[in-house]
């Protein structure tokens, strides 16, 4: 049976199509999820996908974290439900306090849309066991707010702990510290990045198909799971 | 009726770009030497008076949902709201305390009837250069008409 991967829908979300096509594509049964549901009783993973939820008022991420389905995907992750926050995803995952640290405005002030090198760091997590430690891969970036902060603390406790997942390589788009492009939580099956995996499933539609190995990672994972 | 502002900053050591391109802005327009950090202001009402208990809530909410306290910090404070000065007049002159409050009303419907007038000017404007050119023309025709008139 093929895993069910449910993907929540916020208003204003964007990618949530795209995610839903890169499951099915990669071998998953996809599943919408409505931001107003009040459970994720029916999939094995889930994935806030990128966009604008709420239209980023307030912050981006901020209201769409209290929305009533996130109590539930809150709930499920802090039991070790795989977790994969895309963009304004990952936003969503900073505000929940699921990863910490927060995602500021880009510090070159325009909005980055590019083709983006990225070194893969850690493959101990649900969402990356199928890349290599060092391997260099090519995902397609597109954020107005993708500048990742932290205090000092967090950032030598996510180094220590080998909880930096990516990094941009080949010069830094958004002035995140640390050259951070994304991050998982203690237990490594809540990962956030702000480049797009669902959009690299394909030659039609993406520079690379180096998005595919987020879907087989975790496909491997439910499977070994049963 | 009373008002709690929230005032929310971003951090000294988080870098603001809103801040700096405002920043820049200014300067090219030739206000020189400010330095710019841009936050958010968020004004709460509520009726009845503010108690420590109201506060304490405002803190609360603030730090659930107004401000994300890893990159900004909140400030809370009471603002005297024109009622409120007018509640504080009263205790000595109730009639000018009312008069006073009576006639910030008045000046505020003023001021929502001029908007509500330019808003139905601005969406006629707008009416109108929906239109084809040639209406568009005759309703140009038309305005200068009136103002001749």
């Amino acid at each position: 049976m093929s895993p069910k991967i449910g993907v929540v829908t916020f208003p204003g979300s964007l990618d949530d199509q795209d995610a839903l096509r890169a499951i099915r594509k990669c071998g998953g049964e996809p599943v919408s999820l409505w931001h107003g549901d009040d459970n994720v009783d029916g999939v094995d993973a889930v994935i806030l996908p990128g966009g604008f939820s709420y239209g980023d008022y307030l912050r981006c991420g901020a209201i769409s974290r209290f929305a009533p389905v996130m109590a539930e995907v809150i709930k499920a992750a802090e039991a070790g439900m795989p977790v994969l926050g895309i963009c304004n995803g990952f936003q969503i995952l900073c505000e929940a306090q699921l990863l910490p640290g927060a995602l500021i405005r880009n510090d070159v002030r325009v909005f980055v849309c590019k083709d983006q090198d990225l070194q893969v760091e850690s493959v101990d997590t649900t969402w990356t066991s199928e890349f290599t430690v060092g391997q260099t891969i090519t995902l397609v970036l597109k954020n107005g707010e993708g500048g990742y902060v932290a205090d000092e603390d967090t950032l030598r406790r996510l180094e220590g702990e080998g909880r930096v997942v990516f990094r941009y390589l080949n010069g830094n788009p958004n002035g995140s510290f640390h050259d951070i492009a994304g991050i998982c939580n203690e237990r490594g099956n809540v990962l956030g990045l702000m480049p797009h995996p669902e959009h690299n499933i394909d030659p039609l539609t993406g520079p690379t198909q180096d998005g595919r190995a987020f879907f087989s990672s975790v496909f491997n994972f439910l499977a070994a799971k049963v | 009726m009373a008002r709690v502002v929230v005032d929310v900053m971003p951090k000294p050591e988080i870098l603001d770009p809103q801040g700096k391109a405002v920043t820049g802005a200014l300067a090219r327009l030739g206000f020189a030497g400010m330095s710019v950090r841009q936050g958010k202001r968020f004004e709460l009402e509520f009726d009845g008076e503010v108690t420590e208990e109201r506060l304490a809530e405002v803190r609360r909410a603030a730090e659930t949902l107004l401000a994300n306290t890893v990159i900004e910090t909140f400030d809370v404070r009471v603002e005297p709201t024109p009622e409120s000065a007018g509640a504080v007049d009263e205790a000595q002159n109730s009639q000018a305390g009312n008069n006073q409050a009576e006639n910030n009303k008045a000046e505020n419907n003023k001021a929502e009837n001029n908007k509500a007038e330019n808003n139905k000017a601005e969406n006629n404007k707008a009416e109108n250069s929906k239109a084809d050119g040639s209406e568009a023309q005759s309703a140009e025709e038309a305005e200068l008409a009136a103002r001749a008139g």
